[in-house]
């Protein structure tokens, strides 16, 4: 049936053949550059034709008869064919909606004849806040769109596209770069990208079929333009700081706590050392980015080069990370039909990874224990008989010495990926393009790590005599990795434009894709006894070669796809619109007759204000609505097929031998298949007075089916958890976004933005029994913190409730029946709420006066909780915060809102959940331009910005922005081993030549 | 005309690729080897004995024979208090030693579950080992001879906790309910223990009594007949406790007691089944059976738990030698020259998990213990065959006993009449068997707990205390199906 359309699409195209005289010309805009695309219909011959990239056209038609010629974002014109070559001047439009356009699956849409809900971010957006990864600086600035930032160098913020939809399948929004289907884009320079489009609703979203469930983000980057060579420079350096810290107690208020609680006076009051240590774990963090590009376009050829070094020094100590990247971007046209376009992205990264715990070892860390003692030796919890911190004495917790764990932590990993792509587009009729394209992706991974093992052992108890330290143990041990990975993609596609009776505007794409995810393979390798100098990290170097071996040899699961997509998009004088998609997916990842699967959608829209009764309105200037469905899959879910585990942790020794065994450690449902979203969303987009204010509405049901869960079949089956269907999940919700521009004169211009975005998330069903009251957020302290129940929001916080304290100060809390139990059991817990926000909204703001530039943007969200497990993770013996320290309930304090003084592990409860709301200024950024003092320099400008300046919390933590492990029923939302959310100061400049 | 082919050439791509696309979409895994290729690579002698290897191995799990089974077979028990810090309770080792265990308690949990992981790859092997018909017979007979002692062994130790436990002699369907059902509902402790008595009377058949040097620790006949009298030990089948071990022959007790559980006296000559640690590289120990009943503190070399109580250093016999090859004292020198400082955390501790790191295999990871876990030993059936006899009132009561008594040092016994001699024999057992997993059975199995535990300190509910409870976990998922051991809801 799909083969179908190519044979009709075929028929339909042939009788556009005619004869005619040759009139050629080339269509300018008010500069002189050529415009590409502009469509040319001679209206006698009733022949057309469109221009190439320099804006030539030629067209079959009689010389006098009136050409009439069209483009998008211009005025159209009407002229008279002449035999000499004509130059034809477009005027840019003054009805700017008409030059906005978005890109949406496999080719691009006129934004006014749209009829999904796609966010468009432009450059500025995403170059403005001073961040390594593009998804970073878009916090705030699109409706339905949440960010969850992250601070930590190299790392990757989370993407959330109308809400989370799955338990346990990949959660990531496929981001699609120049063609190429990714997951992560902290590969690709923020300073190269043209536009970041994102397709928020099921009925853009289905010609992705089953890789759009999270939705899809379409990046395409820059491309040289103008007819001379463009260099620019951009460049900043900036400082970083913990944007907020926690005050913990002194030495002397530990030892006063710790007493109390241990209700003896083993610490002295006058304790020698004081240590601050996350001021000893951190220090000022400082990043740079370099950036040069060369772009322009010369007779067939457009291009651009792009270079970029960011290095960033992280405020952990020794965490530190760095990215080139090398971007080159090239259109070939080969001739008037045919166009070659070739994009080669290369990213080096190099990290020098840190363990985060240590954030939490300070946090837990006694400020009497010293960093190091006087005599060299890392500080250790002992108090000797004295109550004084020294080496001998009882050990009085189980924290470690954050500083001996960074110094003793070396890692460095480097990474090269390469994405590129070559697509070719040929014209084969006017009305016929074909596009085929080929996108490849490589990566290549090492890492090295090193531990010191002696070291390690003498910094655990400072009465160690290396001497005594065994021969047998290693001295050191090094371990190193090394991965790689090949994914390709093959996209053929037809699209077909044709104009019929000037009211009739009919788009029909058609085409396949096929993908492979190749297999990651990857090598370890471990030795001991290398020399301490890091230029002999070699096992060969080694000592000890007999311990040389390989720990790991791991070769992946290869995934692959292949899709047919078709797409028809009909406008009706621009007023009434309709866009319908089928996508048919095959997929690797499901079992024999689970594989293939239908992903239709389809949207309306009607451009009310192009009808008579607001045609004329001077305060109604757009108004569409539009509304659609779609339904969508997620294959990125555990592969489906029954496979036998074996090798070194399944063997045994007999007779001398170590065998290896083999046994199946999971059962796979071979019935496993698709996660299905469906959603139904309808919205609508204005402009009005004087297109001044812009603005948008939305409004979603999105229901995810058959969503796959990781179940623990029954104890006695013996085998670990298992991907299930287990259940079902809702999001429902609205956004709002709003604009104000103005331009006073021309030294004078402003505008003011904001949205807001709601969503109500829901496990609306579980129906897998195994599934049923699933528990999450452990804080590796025997506590969890969050269970899975159908009617609350996925991630919700299920606690004991705190009712208040009994006569020694120890929290009681209530029971099922609301009465008061110091002893709470399973049953008495409830739920408080979940990590998941249920609003966001960000602020924007802009001016432009004479050479200055200013702008402000914030982003807040509110209806989320945290739970603060640095706090909650208590053993014994740990530091408390400062607030606790000086007010703790005794009986002459029985209104403290602090417990008794005590040391055992806490219940999970009421007591550390705080709200997770918010709001923060991300970014302030003040620019100059300098006037113009050199005809070689065409522009500079200076800028300083400030990014998270401010916050405003309730949490008393370091950062209520907590993706942790992107897990809602995961440690989503719970403060431990996080990184601080970060407040930057910079300054950079921008030149042009 | 001739820009017709063009189209024409993407749909005959098109028809291609859709032909080809069932083809590109069909992935075999790299990470592990698909069930559908068990014939090609798994069909041969070494690919079944791949799959019992596994069972053999499950033994070695922290979960299964470390420290949650030392929590629930000799903390609990008058031999052993829980050791360490007062103030580290190993999670809920103290509620082991202080008989408070709920069906919360970790090491309820992870001996059941331990079991249940075990069977699971018993019950693979014995799905698969039929299909590999390029597999020598003989050998396929004699692993699933193997593999049914193996999850007898289990059995026996999910119904010595827990009593009746669920029956999954078989793979169970995910998708099928009978077997949901199976695994969901408990059998009875009579249907579990006929279970295991069919399982060791098969086993028997097809076992061998000895093995090649080269196949030295698997399960051989004599090891299925020893465990299938201790299961008729339990069950009070004198006569069937006597004709397994009549059966039992090639072993002699060696003449040293101390050097049973060091490394020399590894697979001796009265060795009768052990769980293997391997020294090699890489190492596969048992996990955490050394470094967790290691002595703690200055000079220590562990976390201090499973201690030999006052109680059981103080019952021995004035030259009874397995005082000193059980119990590690504060302040000692050990055998290997080491010297235990007097600052140690506990005043004694359990030799049998000591590993020397001069004198023996020592891989230089605590974790991966290389020491074997004595599982049967020969005195053990000869302190069966003495109950046996002095129970039902006929054989030789004194005979095996006193074998057993000349080689710890001591005279003949001077117990005369069976009650004398049944405490002769219990005082035996738990000497000679101390801190091998046992005391805790025993002294629930001959109804003694309550008194010996009071005399311990502790308090042992009758009606409650000689079971453990089932994992709340499993009662939740069994939603009704099967209920709780009563006194723990």
């Amino acid at each position: 049936m799909r083969n179908l359309i190519f044979c009709l699409l075929a028929l339909i195209v042939l009788p556009a053949y005619m004869s005619g005289q040759v009139i050629k010309g080339k269509v300018v805009d008010n500069k002189g550059i050529g415009i590409p695309g502009a469509f040319v219909v001679a209206t006698i011959s009733k022949t057309t034709s469109d221009t190439d990239l320099d804006g030539n056209f030629s067209i079959t038609a009689k010389e006098g008869e009136v050409l009439k010629i069209s483009m998008v974002g211009f005025d159209a014109v009407s002229i008279k064919a002449t035999g000499q070559e004509m130059t034809i001047l477009l005027k840019e439009s003054k009805d700017t909606d008409l030059k906005e356009v978005v890109v949406i699956g496999y080719g691009t849409r006129k934004k006014s004849d749209n009829t999904g809900a796609i966010a468009q971010l432009s450059t500025t957006d995403i170059t403005k806040t001073k961040v390594l990864n593009a998804t970073q600086a878009i916090q705030g600035k699109a409706a339905g769109v949440q960010v969850i930032g992250t601070d930590v160098p190299g790392s990757s913020p989370s993407l959330i596209i109308r809400g989370i939809g799955t338990f346990g399948a990949d959660r990531t929004p496929l981001y699609v770069v120049d063609g190429i289907p990714t997951k992560n884009i902290s590969n690709i320079n923020s300073n190269d990208i043209a536009s970041f489009d994102v397709l928020k609703d099921a009925s853009s979203l289905a010609i992705y079929g089953n890789q759009a469930a999270n939705g899809v983000v379409i990046i395409t980057t820059k491309k040289g333009k103008g007819d001379k060579a463009t260099t620019e420079y951009d460049g900043f350096y900036g400082i970083r700081t913990p944007l907020r810290k926690v005050k913990m107690a002194s030495a002397n208020q530990f030892a006063n706590y710790t007493n109390t609680a241990e209700q003896n006076s083993r610490f002295a009051d006058n304790q020698a050392y004081n240590t601050n240590w996350f001021d000893e774990i951190t220090s000022l963090g400082t990043y740079s980015s370099n950036n040069l590009s060369l772009s322009g376009a010369a007779d067939k050829i457009n291009y651009l080069f792009s270079m970029n070094y960011y290095d960033e020094k992280g405020v952990l100590d020794g965490l530190d990370f760095s990215r080139f990247t090398f971007r080159n971007n090239n259109d070939y046209k080969i001739s008037d039909k045919f166009k070659v376009t070739q994009n080669i992205s290369v990213s080096f990264s190099k990290s020098t990874p840190k363990p985060l715990s240590a954030f939490t070892n300070a946090y837990k860390q006694s400020p009497l224990v010293p960093v190091q003692y006087e005599n060299g030796r890392w500080g250790a919890p002992i108090v000797g008989d004295d109550g004084q911190a020294g080496t001998t004495g009882a050990v009085f917790n189980n924290v470690g010495n954050p500083v001996a764990q960074l110094n003793y932590f070396t890692e460095e990993q480097k990474s090269l990926l390469l994405q590129g792509s070559l697509a070719a587009e040929y014209k084969i009729f006017k009305q016929l393009k074909a596009t085929s394209r080929v996108g490849i992706e490589y990566n290549n991974w090492k890492k090295f790590s090193y531990t010191p093992n002696r070291e390690l052992w003498l910094a655990a108890d400072p009465t160690r005599d290396i001497t005594k330290y065994s021969a047998l143990e290693p001295i050191n041990e090094l371990v190193t990795a090394r991965s790689d990975y090949f994914n390709w993609n093959f996209d053929n596609f037809l699209t077909f434009n044709q104009k019929f009776a000037e009211k009739h505007d009919l788009e029909v794409t058609v085409g396949m894709t096929a993908q492979e995810t190749g297999s990651r393979e990857e090598l370890e390798v471990q030795g001991r006894n290398v020399p301490e100098n890091s230029n002999y990290w070699s096992l060969n170097l080694s000592t000890s070669l007999a311990n040389n071996v390989v720990t790991n040899h791991f070769r992946g699961n290869s995934k692959s796809l292949i899709g047919y997509f078709g797409r028809f998009q009909y406008s009706y004088l621009e007023k009434y619109l309709l866009t319908g998609t089928l996508r048919r997916d095959g997929s690797s990842q499901f079992g024999a007759d689970y594989k293939w699967g239908n992903f239709p959608s389809f949207g309306l829209g009607w451009v009310a204000s192009k009808e008579d009764f607001l045609k004329e309105s001077t305060t109604i200037n757009f108004l569409k609505v539009r509304g659609g469905w779609g339904r969508l899959g997620n294959q990125n879910v555990p592969i489906n097929q029954q496979t036998f585990s074996s090798g070194a942790g399944l063997g045994y020794e007999l007779g001398g031998t170590l065998y290896t065994g083999t046994s199946i450690g999971t059962f796979i449902d071979p019935s496993l298949g698709w996660e299905i979203t469906e959603e139904t969303s309808a919205g609508f987009d204005f402009k009005a007075f004087n297109s001044q204010l812009s603005g948008s509405f939305d409004w979603y049901n999105k229901t995810t089916t058959n969503v796959i869960l990781s179940v623990t079949p029954p104890i006695t089956v013996g085998t670990g958890a298992t991907p299930a269907h287990a259940g079902e999940i809702t999001n429902k919700g609205f956004e709002i976004a709003l604009r104000w521009d103005n331009v006073v004169n021309d030294n004078f211009k402003y505008w003011l933005g904001g949205n807001y975005s709601n969503n109500k998330n829901e496990v609306s069903n579980i129906y897998n029994p195994l599934a049923i009251k699933q528990q999450g957020g452990s804080i590796d302290n025997g506590q969890y913190t969050k269970q899975l129940e159908v009617g609350q929001p996925i991630g919700s916080f299920y606690l004991w409730e705190v009712a208040g304290k009994d006569v020694n100060g120890n929290f009681t809390y209530y029971d099922k029946e609301g009465g008061i139990t110091a002893t709470p059991t399973e049953l008495d817990r409830k739920f408080f709420g979940s990590s998941l926000p249920t609003y966001y909204y960000g602020i924007n703001l802009g001016v432009e006066f004479h050479k200055f530039d200013f702008s402000v943007d914030g982003y807040g969200v509110g209806g989320n909780k945290v739970y603060n497990g640095k706090k909650a993770q208590r053993f014994g013996g740990e530091n408390i915060e400062a607030s606790v320290a000086t007010d703790f309930w005794t009986s002459s304090n029985t209104n403290s809102p602090n417990p008794a003084p005590f040391n055992a592990v806490p219940l999970a409860s009421t007591y550390y959940l705080e709200s997770g709301a918010f709001f923060r200024i991300n970014n302030i950024t003040l620019g100059y331009t300098l006037p113009k003092f050199s005809n070689t320099i065409n522009g500079i400008r200076v800028y300083a910005s400030a990014i998270n300046p401010f916050i405003s919390q309730k949490f008393t933590g370091y950062s209520p922005e907590l993706n942790n492990d992107g897990n809602p029923l995961g440690t989503q939302g719970i403060e431990l081993n996080a990184y601080p959310t970060l407040s930057s100061f910079i300054i950079g400049a921008n030149v042009k030549f | 005309m001739k820009k017709i082919y063009i189209p024409l050439t993407l749909l005959t791509f098109a028809l291609v690729a859709s032909n080809c696309s069932n083809d590109f979409i069909n992935v075999d895994p790299t990470e592990s080897i698909a069930e559908k290729d068990l014939l090609s690579i798994y069909n041969n002698d070494e690919g079944a004995a791949s799959f019992v290897t596994a069972i053999y191995s499950k033994n070695l799990d922290w979960n299964m024979s470390s420290f949650s089974w030392n929590g629930l077979s000799s903390m609990t028990s008058d031999d052993a208090n829980k050791g360490s810090d007062p103030g580290d309770t190993g999670t809920d080792k103290d509620k082991c030693d202080a008989l408070t265990l709920d069906a919360t308690s970790l090491s309820v949990l992870d001996v059941f579950e331990a079991n249940y992981q075990g069977i699971n790859r018993a019950n693979v092997a014995l799905l698969y080992l039929p299909k590999l018909d390029q597999a020598n017979a003989d050998l396929k007979a004699r692993l699933t001879g193997e593999a049914k002692f193996l999850r007898a062994l289990m059995y026996f130790n999910l119904v010595r906790c827990y009593g009746g436990v669920p029956i999954v002699d078989h793979v169970p369907l995910p998708s099928s309910q009978a077997d949901t059902d199976m695994t969901l509902t408990r059998n009875s402790k009579e249907e579990v223990y006929t279970f295991i008595e069919n399982e060791l009377l098969a086993a028997i058949a097809v076992l061998p009594e000895k093995y090649p040097t080269t196949d030295t620790g698997r399960a051989t006949r004599g090891a299925a007949r020893a465990l299938l009298a201790k299961v008729y030990l339990y069950q009070k089948n004198w006569q069937g406790i006597k004709d397994q071990c009549a059966a039992i022959t090639g072993y002699t007790l060696v003449s040293d007691y101390a050097t049973i559980w060091r490394e020399v006296g590894e697979d001796n000559t009265e060795s009768i089944f052990e769980i293997r640690g391997y020294a090699g590289k890489p190492s596969q120990g048992i996990e955490g059976y050394m470094v967790s009943q290691g002595a703690r503190g200055t000079s220590g070399w562990g976390w201090g738990f499973n201690t030999p109580t006052t109680s059981l250093s103080n019952s021995y016999e004035v030259g009874d030698v397995r005082k000193d090859a059980t119990i590690i004292f504060a302040g000692e020198t050990l055998w290997d020259g080491r010297i235990v400082s007097p600052k140690v955390a506990n005043p004694m501790y359990n030799e049998k998990a000591y590993v020397s790191n001069k004198k023996e295999t020592f891989n230089g990871g605590d974790w991966e213990t290389t020491k074997n876990i004595r599982v049967l030993r020969y005195a053990e059936v000869l302190l069966m065959q003495a109950e046996a006899a002095n129970e039902s009132g006929t054989g030789d009561v004194t005979g095996p006993l006193n074998k057993v008594r000349k080689r710890a040092g001591l005279a003949n016994t001077t117990a005369v009449g069976q009650i004398a001699l049944r405490d002769a024999i219990r005082l035996e057992r738990r000497h000679e068997l101390a801190f091998e997993h046992d005391r805790w059975f025993d002294i629930v199995r001959t109804g003694q707990a309550k008194e010996v535990m009071a005399a311990d300190g502790k308090t042992f509910v009758e009606g409650k205390n000689e079971l453990f409870p089932l994992p709340q976990k499993f009662i939740t998922q069994a939603a009704g199906k099967s209920a709780q051991n009563p006194g723990y809801n």
